[in-house]
């Protein structure tokens, strides 16, 4: 992983917190990396951002008090932007077939991957779920499509614009609050080995 | 197209017209943008072209886009902004119609089809559902839309096919039309295997996967791949599944493929086979070439060539030896491990020996070669006359007379001259219809001596046709000579050396070149032409320090030569003669030059060193030495006789003495004896010398043991002589004023004082000194000669000036002193 580049320590011998931390900067970093890809793509996305409302939101989630309650909220948005990247992922594959094997569509799929090793990795560091958040209905791979001021492969083009902006917003939301747990885990650790 | 009714206030949002359009490039469009309520407008772009929008209504916007070009894979973006934001769009993708062509269908299983075709240009569209949709026969060519191949089958051969490629912007039909067994394109086979490997055969066999195949009449192609070659062999058949390879090599490893086509109408090879490997299994080695070489009389030893791997039909695992003669049986073979190629070869008062050598694989050994040789007809010291051999480009091209008994051929042998015990012998054996050869340069060391020999070969017997010497290409020598040495004879220097050894020649010798060293560089001397020329003589050297140097030189040049030096000095007996003679001779050169000098100015030296007496003044001529001088006494003269009887004798006194007759050189002079005159006096000269070292003054030449500066001079001059007889009765002669005279009458009685001494000779009237001319005297000769005062002479001194006669050479010194030449 990048992120065990970032310590001399090795990966097996670091806290689960601190693992979880630096795949969500790893996962961060690719993620930014492929929209960067798309608006080569798309040239008009560089030029005039399409406006719009959020895909993934925390509204239905009680307000979270502590950290371990924020990483279950931002581990919820991640289960949402794996719904919406999947669907991308569908899409694209459905218009475009699997001919096309550029950087594009390879590190899509290395973001889905990564995207499910963080998910599995912050669901083993909580123990009460996902701090309250309701679960999420089955995603609709339409859905929020009707949201784009357009239709057919403009509204798509829109829309998968939408979905990677959402997945590095809460790629790095992730990043910061498992960390922060993770600093938080650590110091308590450190005061109960001082105590005995 | 247009779209009616959209811009109205029920439809608030924004919204662009038209969406996902499929147009040719080329093509021309407008786009129409209905901007939301209350949103504003800015631009419309087409790709990242901004374009310039046409205002159709309140909020609605129109651009037109001309000759567009082919879309990206995604399609071209039509956007409509406003200032910040993009607030609606349209994707339009611009490509081609198909251009597939070359439908070709084929067999592969003898009864479906297959029908393939090219792709042509690429439409550039990407889009699944923009996508080249095909069809064979009607039917849809899922092979095609699935896999984006450009193939299609049927399970039925139709002999007519027609292939439809359709695109959203337009159709191409393409056919084909062939009978099947027109049109077979095998399978590869399968199965491959080899059966029955030997050393040079193997049988092959394969499978089909399609039964019909059997009964098809094919043809097959198969490769053979070993040791970068490959060969290519066809075998033909019904359903050909085996074939027999023959003509291969032992313990080879080969790599054979495999492909096949239909023998009637063959339309194409079908797909080859995966690469099979055989390996053939070994034989027993070819036979070996050997030769043999005497170093000697009864010495020698067996060479023979290694074997290639293709001869030696597997990894040898030795050799064999055995060797025989006509006196002896066969004696136990000698096995050798691989890695020798010679063996020592004895004979032991043999003729005749025969020597076999046999290579040795794990299959088995080889033919056995024999070598026959007689040492009758295979002299090691050949009489044969060696010729020199010249290289040719670094190798030796020869040529032979053909000889009747070469029934077996000739072989040609070349070894480096001199050697011994093992030496880098090569051969080559070349049939009997060649009688030329040409020693590579690859088996020749330049500057090497070659002995190169042709043999005749015939069963059991070698015959020595022809023999050379030579070089493959000839070098510098790497040693100059040798034992250089000068030895000095005179002025003149001898050098002496030995050649340089053979084996430092590296050419034939062809002379030496002699120079002499100079402070930077070296003059050639002499240039010998004959290299058995060992020696050389410089002459006419001077004494100094000199340097040689001597150089052998082949046709490639000369060596780095040998340096000797040599003072060369005079002779003793020529350095005594320069160390005397040289300041003899300037010694004498200088007496030369003051004699010279005081000739010139004698005048001068006279004056200074001898002063003129003045002469008297006599009548006559005075200057005859040789006459005597008749003088007539002065009457002081006269003596008054004084009767004394005592006469103390003691007293030194002048008394006359009675004449004598003698002998005189003047006897022709007339004497007054008759006259009453006073008797006249004859005076004469006489001068007494030592004339045998006269004329050895100032020789400075020849003889080293000449004493030179020994010469003496006497002047006595004689006593006044009477002419008259009676005076001689007195027993002495002349006058003799010291003398006691017995007087007669008529005589007068003279008695005279004087300091007068007799010395025994009775010639008259000597005066008192007698002098030497080198005698310490002599420097004040005139005092004693010159002083009026202590000399009474008869003759001048001095003579004149004036005159310049020649002097007899007894006199030389007087007229040198006279000035006179």
């Amino acid at each position: 992983m990048e992120g065990a580049a970032d310590s001399d320590t090795p990966v097996t011998e670091r806290p689960a917190a601190d693992r979880a931390a630096a795949l969500a900067r790893l996962l961060h970093r690719d993620c930014t990396r492929l929209l960067e890809l798309y608006k080569e793509r798309e040239s008009f996305l560089s030029q005039h951002a399409p406006g719009g409302e959020r895909l993934v939101t925390l509204a239905l989630c009680p307000e979270a008090l502590s950290t371990g309650e924020q990483v279950g909220h931002v581990r919820s948005a991640l289960r949402r932007c794996m719904g919406l990247l999947e669907c991308l992922i569908v899409r694209e594959v459905e218009e475009m077939g699997e001919e096309l094997e550029g950087e594009y569509e390879s590190l899509r799929k290395t973001v889905r991957d990564r995207l499910g090793h963080l998910l599995h990795s912050t669901g083993a560091l909580l123990e009460e779920g996902e701090g309250g958040c309701p679960p999420s209905p089955p995603l609709q791979c339409t859905e929020g499509q009707d949201e784009v001021e357009a239709s057919g492969s403009f509204a798509a083009k829109i829309w998968t614009y939408r979905v990677l902006l959402e997945l590095i917003h809460w790629t790095d939301s992730a990043s910061q609050t498992l960390h922060l747990f993770h600093s938080e885990q650590h110091g308590q650790q450190q005061q109960q080995q001082q105590l005995l | 197209m247009t779209s009616c009714g959209s811009d109205i206030p029920e439809k608030s949002e924004s919204f662009m017209f038209p969406q996902d359009k499929v147009v040719p490039v080329g093509s021309n469009m407008t786009f129409c943008c209905i901007v939301k309520e209350k949103d504003d407008f800015k631009e419309m772009m087409y790709g990242r072209q901004e374009m310039s929008a046409t205002r159709l209504s309140r909020r609605t916007y129109a651009i037109t886009v001309t000759n567009q070009p082919a879309s990206g894979n995604t399609g071209t973006n039509v956007i409509c902004c406003s200032q910040r934001l993009t607030l609606t769009g349209a994707v339009v993708f611009v490509g081609y119609p198909p251009g597939d062509e070359g439908l070709v269908c084929e067999t592969r299983d003898l009864a479906s089809a297959e029908c393939s075709w090219k792709k042509g240009r690429d439409t550039r569209l990407r889009m699944k559902r923009s996508r080249t949709k095909y069809t064979l026969n009607g039917r849809d060519c899922l092979e095609a839309n699935e896999r984006k191949t450009w193939w299609c089958s049927s399970k039925v051969w139709e002999e007519s096919w027609t292939l439809v490629a359709r695109n959203p912007l337009g159709t191409v039909q393409l056919t084909d039309s062939a009978q099947l067994t027109d049109r077979v394109h095998l399978l590869a086979p399968v199965n491959v295997t080899a059966v029955e490997v030997e050393a040079w055969s193997a049988t092959l066999q394969w499978s089909w996967s399609v039964a019909s195949y059997k009964k098809l009449e094919m043809v097959c192609q198969l490769q053979l791949f070993a040791h970068e070659l490959s060969s290519t062999r066809n075998y033909s058949g019904p359903g050909l599944s085996s074939v027999v390879l023959e003509s291969l090599r032992p313990d080879v490893d080969y790599t054979v493929t495999l492909r096949c086509g239909s023998k009637h109408s063959f339309w194409k090879w079908g797909n080859e086979s995966a690469p099979f490997r055989i390996h053939t299994k070994m034989d027993r080695p070819d036979a070996l070439d050997v030769w043999m070489w005497m170093d000697s009389s009864n010495t020698g030893r067996v060479f023979w060539k290694p074997l290639s791997v293709r001869k030696s039909h597997g990894a040898l695992v030795g050799y064999e030896v055995s060797q025989s003669s006509a006196e002896e049986d066969g004696r136990t073979p000698v096995s050798l491990p691989p890695g020798n190629f010679s063996y020592p070869i004895i004979l032991n008062n043999s003729s005749d020996i025969t020597v076999a050598v046999a290579a040795r694989n794990p299959a088995g050994l080889s033919h056995v070669t024999l070598h026959a040789l007689s040492v009758i007809s295979f002299p090691v010291d050949s009489q044969l006359s060696v010729s020199e051999l010249l290289g040719t480009n670094g190798s030796f091209v020869l040529s032979w007379q053909p000889n009747v008994n070469a029934s077996s051929g000739y072989a040609v042998e070349w070894v480096p001259t001199g050697c011994s015990g093992l030496c880098p012998v090569d051969w080559k054996k070349v049939p009997e219809s060649d009688c030329s050869f040409t020693v590579n340069s690859d088996s020749l060391v330049a500057g090497v001596r070659y002995t190169v020999s042709v043999y005749s070969l015939s069963t059991g017997a070698l015959t020595l046709l022809q023999r050379w010497q030579g070089y493959s290409q000839e070098m510098i020598p790497s040693q100059s000579v040798s034992k250089l040495s000068p030895i000095q004879t005179g002025s003149d220097v001898l050098l002496s050396w030995k050649a340089t050894a053979m084996e430092h020649q590296r050419g034939f010798i062809r002379g030496y070149t002699v120079y002499l060293a100079n402070a930077a560089h070296l003059d050639l001397i002499a240039n010998i032409s004959d290299p058995e020329v060992q020696s050389y003589r410089v002459k006419g050297l001077s004494p100094s320090f000199y340097k040689f140097v001597v150089k052998a030189y082949t046709s490639a040049g000369e060596d780095a030569g040998s340096t000797v030096d040599i003072k060369i000095e005079m002779d003793t007996a020529d350095m005594l003669f320069v160390g005397i003679l040289v300041p003899l001779g300037i010694m004498f050169c200088c007496l030369i030059l003051i004699s010279i000098c005081c000739y010139k100015k004698r005048e001068w030296v006279k004056k200074a060193f001898y002063p003129e007496i003045p002469g008297p003044k006599v009548p006559g001529d005075w200057s005859s030495p040789q006459g005597p001088l008749d003088v007539k006494p002065s009457p002081h003269s006269l003596v008054h006789i004084v009767e004394n009887p005592e006469r103390d004798f003691t007293k030194e006194g002048l008394f006359l003495v009675p004449e004598e007759e003698e002998e005189s050189e003047n006897d022709n002079i007339e004497v007054d004896t008759d006259s009453d005159e006073p008797a006249l006096l004859r005076y004469y000269n006489q001068v007494v010398g030592d004339g045998s070292h006269s004329n050895q003054v100032s020789d400075s030449s020849g003889s080293s043991t000449a004493s030179v500066g020994s010469t003496q001079t006497e002047i006595t001059y004689a006593g006044i002589q009477s002419p008259t007889s009676s005076q001689g009765a007195c027993g002495g002669g002349g006058y003799r004023p010291q003398m006691q005279s017995v007087a007669g009458p008529a005589e007068p009685q003279i008695e005279f004082e004087a300091d007068f001494q007799d010395d025994g000779l009775n010639t008259g009237y000597k005066p008192q000194c007698s002098w030497q001319l080198d005698s310490p005297e002599a420097e004040n000769f005139s005092g004693s000669l010159g002083s009026p005062t202590s000399v009474t002479s008869s003759q001048f001194l001095i003579p004149e000036s004036s005159e310049e006669k020649p002097q007899p050479s007894n006199t030389w010194f007087h007229n040198f002193l006279s000035g006179k030449s």
